[in-house]
């Protein structure tokens, strides 16, 4: 008889991954595996290229691999444009969210929807079916469905922003999603309702990264695995004690870490 | 033989019916029968494009234009200019009718003598050679007045030229739209002019839409008295040679002005507006936006000015330019300007130019949207904020999904 463990299949892998913006390498050689029903948690100080990773991983333009490897369910995505990696099953929740004055929020979310489910082949949804399954969304992180008639994130709080990024993620059903500090700017309430949206979401056969810097995300989303990046690459990883150990420690280690090798 | 040189030699044949307006403003075109290029103005203006437009060839004649968008909606008051056909329309609420000749000549003189010349060239060409069928003047009041349509066209290979009077009288709520429409290698000539009475409103739409090689220089004049509110939405695209001269009075002060404007180019096109708002009098109110949207080799061209004098005290004025260059090679010059001497006012002015923002872009991508669905919903917000502003519904007209199918 199969165990559940072995049955989980291996949907991200990045090996050796060396990246750069503008002649400056950041990311130095990044190793990490992500199977499906897991989630993983990345801590590290400020500039050690957590947020770097991401955005390499959702292609964004102004990066270059260098080196290296990322896979999505076994296959190279390096040559893949931001949108065909997004309607492939990879999300990014930024962590400042971006504000596009004029543009509707539900045309774009519906439009968004529409690329996944196209590539899923899946029908997509007109205006009013859309309608209807983005509100069954709307509860799961507790928004007013009056949101979805505004700009994107124009005058949201960081909070609603935050929300707005979970419900995108709620509709877009990805197998890798990346939320890079969700929890920052959010209260303890918010920060619960966002928590409690990612939790509904996850599923055995999709998974999560989780970039933060303090523990109280991860008291509310207990992670399978968590890893310390410093100077652009992962240097250790470990269970949820991990990241107890660096709320009570602090990240001065990793500089001599670092220094050492 | 071309504009110019009719205007400077003569022309025998025409010369004979010429009315006293058209013989007043040959006189003052002679002294300046093309504009100095170095008037403020002028100096943007392709000089190639400009000659184009005078070189083709006058007719007074009139075709019907195949009308854009669904022409056949209810509830609308539809006038060609050089139709040549009586409008004289009265309900329990509302009254639309002609003015007559003579009125229609005491009122122009009047206008073209209070003008400065060498500001006023577009409108001195126009009324040099609109013949009085190509004049229309109409004197409207009331309430719950059907929307106005006025079709101005010009001909394929022809110059044409007409004029739009319209006197609205004092109490009155009037939505009109007026749409220049272009024919493929035409040059048009539209003087239009709207005389607001108190506490009446407004809301005009001017839509020039030309083909390929289409040329227009379009005027607008409009004087506004005591209360009365004028909205004004323009859109201007497909031309290869375009140009806007809004000329607005506040005559009395105590007025309110919304103008919200559009200028699309693509190619070699240039597309130029000038705005010209005049306070004469105290608590006058403007708010202006002009876009543009510049893509491959084509120029655009905002030139803004506010001008509140002494009397003119506690304006308060706003004129915005925004810009967007789609591409390296297409050219925006934008000037907002204010001229204050009052104290007590409050004037802004401002111009950004700018390309599509890159991040928003990337947002969207990374959700799934193509680059071209992200600059699609990003240029739809773009459009919709003039769009929503013209007095055209939907139905008549979808001039967003237009616009959009056009990028």
């Amino acid at each position: 008889m199969e165990s559940k463990k072995e049955i989980k299949q291996t949907l991200l892998e990045i090996s050796n991954l060396f990246a750069s913006t503008e002649n400056l390498t950041i990311l130095k050689g990044v190793n990490i595996k992500i199977n499906s029903g897991e989630i993983h948690a990345i801590m590290g100080r400020n500039g050690c290229g957590k947020s770097t990773l991401s955005k390499i991983i959702a292609g964004h333009p102004s990066y270059e691999i260098t080196s290296g490897k990322i896979e999505l369910c076994g296959n190279d995505i390096e040559p893949l444009e931001p949108e065909e990696r997004a309607q492939s099953g990879i999300f990014l929740g930024f962590q400042y969210p971006i504000e596009i004055p004029g543009v509707s929020n539900l045309e774009f979310l519906r439009v968004a929807t529409n690329a996944r489910r196209k590539f899923l082949k899946k029908e997509e949804l007109d205006t009013f079916e859309f309608e209807d399954f983005v509100k069954e969304k709307l509860d799961i992180v507790k928004m007013d469905s009056a949101f979805l008639s505004r700009s994107i994130n124009q005058g949201f709080s960081g909070g609603e922003k935050k929300r707005n990024e979970i419900l995108q993620m709620a509709l877009l059903e990805p197998k890798i999603a990346i939320l890079d500090e969700t929890d920052s700017g959010l209260d303890i309430d918010a920060l619960r309702i966002v928590a409690s949206g990612i939790k509904k979401i996850a599923n055995e056969n999709s998974g999560i990264i989780l970039i933060t810097h303090y523990q109280r995300l991860l008291d509310e989303i207990k992670p399978d695995f968590v890893h310390v990046m410093a100077d652009g690459k992962i240097i250790k990883t470990g269970d949820s004690n991990l990241a107890l150990e660096l709320e009570k420690n602090g990240y001065d280690w990793t500089d001599e870490f670092i220094n050492k090798n | 033989m071309n504009i110019i040189e009719r205007i400077t030699k003569g022309d025998e044949n025409i010369s004979d019916n010429k009315s006293n307006l058209q013989k007043i403003t040959l006189e003052k075109l002679r002294a300046n029968p093309i504009p100095n290029s170095k008037n403020e103005i002028w100096r943007q203006t392709n000089k190639s494009k400009f000659s184009r437009f005078l070189n083709y060839k006058f007719s007074n004649d009139f075709y019907y234009p195949q009308i854009p968008g669904h022409s056949k909606i209810e509830n609308i008051c539809r006038i060609f200019i050089g139709e040549n056909k009586k409008v004289n329309l009265k309900e329990r609420n509302w009254e639309i009718k002609e003015l007559d000749e003579k009125e229609i000549l005491k009122f122009l003189q009047q206008k073209i003598f209070k003008s400065d010349d060498t500001k006023n060239w577009s409108n001195l060409l126009n009324h040099f050679l609109t013949d009085k069928k190509n004049i229309v003047g109409l004197n409207i009041s009331g309430k719950e007045i059907p929307h106005l349509e006025i079709i101005c066209n010009s001909i394929n290979n022809f110059f044409n030229s007409k004029t739009l009077i319209i006197k609205i009288e004092e109490g009155t709520s009037a939505n009109i739209s007026q749409i220049n429409i272009g024919d493929k290698n035409s040059a048009l000539s539209i003087s239009s002019y709207i005389n607001i009475g108190e506490e009446s409103v407004v809301n005009h739409g001017i839509i020039s839409y030309g083909k390929n090689s289409s040329h227009i220089i379009s005027t607008l004049n409009v004087s506004q008295h005591k209360h009365s509110e004028y909205n004004l939405g323009s859109l201007q695209f497909e031309y290869d040679f375009g140009r806007l001269e809004i000329n607005i009075n506040q005559v009395e002060g105590n007025a309110k002005t919304n103008i919200k404007g559009i200028q699309i180019t693509k190619n070699n096109e240039q597309i130029s507006t000038y705005a010209n708002i005049a306070f004469n009098g105290p608590n006058g109110f403007l708010d202006q936006l002009n876009k543009s949207l510049a893509n491959d080799r084509s120029h655009s061209v905002f030139e803004g000015l506010i001008i509140v004098p002494q009397i003119a005290q506690r304006t308060d004025a706003s004129q915005l330019s925004r810009n967007l260059l789609l591409s390296n090679y297409a050219k925006i010059d934008t000037k907002p300007q204010l001229e204050i001497v009052a104290d007590d006012v409050k004037c802004m002015h401002g111009a950004t130019i700018s390309q599509l923002n890159e991040d928003e872009v990337f947002y969207m991508r990374s959700r799934g949207l193509t680059l071209e669905q992200a600059s699609q919903l990003q240029l739809r917000s773009y459009y919709q904020e003039i769009i929503s502003f013209l007095p055209i519904s939907k139905e008549r007209w979808d001039l967003l999904a237009l616009l959009l199918k056009d990028k």
